[in-house]
């Protein structure tokens, strides 16, 4: 077996192993206490900012920009038009600056 | 609505709620195919790989460092790292589909990508998760995502540069834009901010994919430190009108 097909497979185990674990640990634990359900309400707004956010440093002028375009953006237009205008914007700022 | 089983409208609504998100994860799959290519790996590899992990920053990061030549440990601990996530979105899911029957949970939590993840804590929000909803939603991101990959290692040099078209930047948005649609939630903004600010600061200091972990822990510390009471009552409610607007 090449190192691909063991990549593949190994990683395969591993990311089901990350998407069964946390409902395991809870089994385990048992009933939620009020804190750690208020905690568990928060992981998507958590997670999913620490996917972008870092686009403010790693990022250039036109992704700074069209990032903070979007986050006005999205209190009014719909979450495709959104990325839509976003992915435009970073694509035309690129190519003027 | 169990008797209109012919057609479920939990599907309905998981199809046109999904339909916005596959525009956005099918070129991420193909630039991911190209990418899988251009690094030497055969169609079955690449899609292989998509069909076994289905977490594309992971599979993008692996094939990064596959190029340099890393040891297979170093790659798989890269993957580990940057799906750790999962194991809190498993730990919030799981308390919405504890009906599902056993085998659908374990394929469930298989399917439990970001977008996935997304849907069902927005839906569980409003009414109960089905599998139905569930299952319409997650299969036929899967099922684009192993498309994508071979359509984008097929097409290969076709799309050689995705920054011109900001192809790269989708993402980015999308998950900026999918964010605001959990706004109305009592603890939203202490949360983002803090891990905003936390994940920046890691991203600078330690560098990638710990600030996706370590971020998000920072803003789950606070909503947990945060009073209780402070909490939405109508939560739920807020994450509807929210869902509505995103329609």
């Amino acid at each position: 077996m090449s190192d691909i097909w063991l990549i593949v497979l190994l990683a395969g185990i591993l990311t089901y192993l990350t998407r069964i674990g946390g409902h395991l640990l809870i089994k385990i634990v048992g009933t939620l206490p009020p804190r750690l359900e208020a905690a568990l309400d928060a992981v998507p707004a958590a997670v999913l900012t620490t996917i972008f956010a870092p686009v403010m440093v790693s990022g250039d002028w036109p992704e700074r920009g069209a990032l903070v375009l979007c986050g006005i953006l999205a209190f009014r237009f719909p979450l495709i038009g959104t990325v839509a205008i976003g992915a435009g914007f970073v694509a035309i700022a690129r190519a003027i600056l | 609505m169990l008797s209109a089983r012919k057609a479920d409208p939990a599907v309905v609504s998981a199809l046109r709620d999904v339909f916005p998100i596959i525009l956005a994860v099918v070129p991420f799959g193909m630039v991911y195919g190209t990418v899988a290519a251009g690094e030497g790996l055969t169609l079955l590899q690449t899609v292989g790989f998509s069909a076994s992990v289905f977490a594309g920053a992971s599979q993008l990061a692996a094939l990064q460092l596959v190029g340099i030549g890393a040891p297979v440990w170093s790659v798989l601990l890269a993957v580990f790292a940057l799906n750790f996530r999962h194991i809190l979105y498993s730990a919030s899911v799981g308390r919405h589909i504890k009906h599902f029957p056993k085998a659908a949970k374990a394929l469930a939590f298989f399917l439990l990508a970001d977008p996935t993840f997304a849907a069902a804590e927005a839906r569980a929000g409003r009414r109960a998760l089905s599998t139905g909803y569930y299952f319409a939603y997650g299969l036929s991101l899967y099922v684009c995502w192993l498309i994508s990959s071979l359509v984008g290692a097929l097409a290969g040099a076709l799309i050689e540069d995705p920054a011109v078209f900001g192809i790269d930047f989708v993402l980015p948005v999308y998950f900026l834009a999918l964010v605001m649609t959990f706004r109305q939630r009592a603890s939203f903004w202490p949360v983002a901010s803090t891990s905003a600010a936390a994940s920046i600061v890691i991203y600078a200091v330690i560098g990638p994919p710990w600030h996706v972990t370590l971020g998000a822990l920072a803003g789950i510390l606070v909503a947990a430190v945060m009073p209780i009471e402070n909490r939405s009552v109508g939560s739920p409610m807020a994450d509807e009108q929210s869902a509505e607007k995103a329609t």
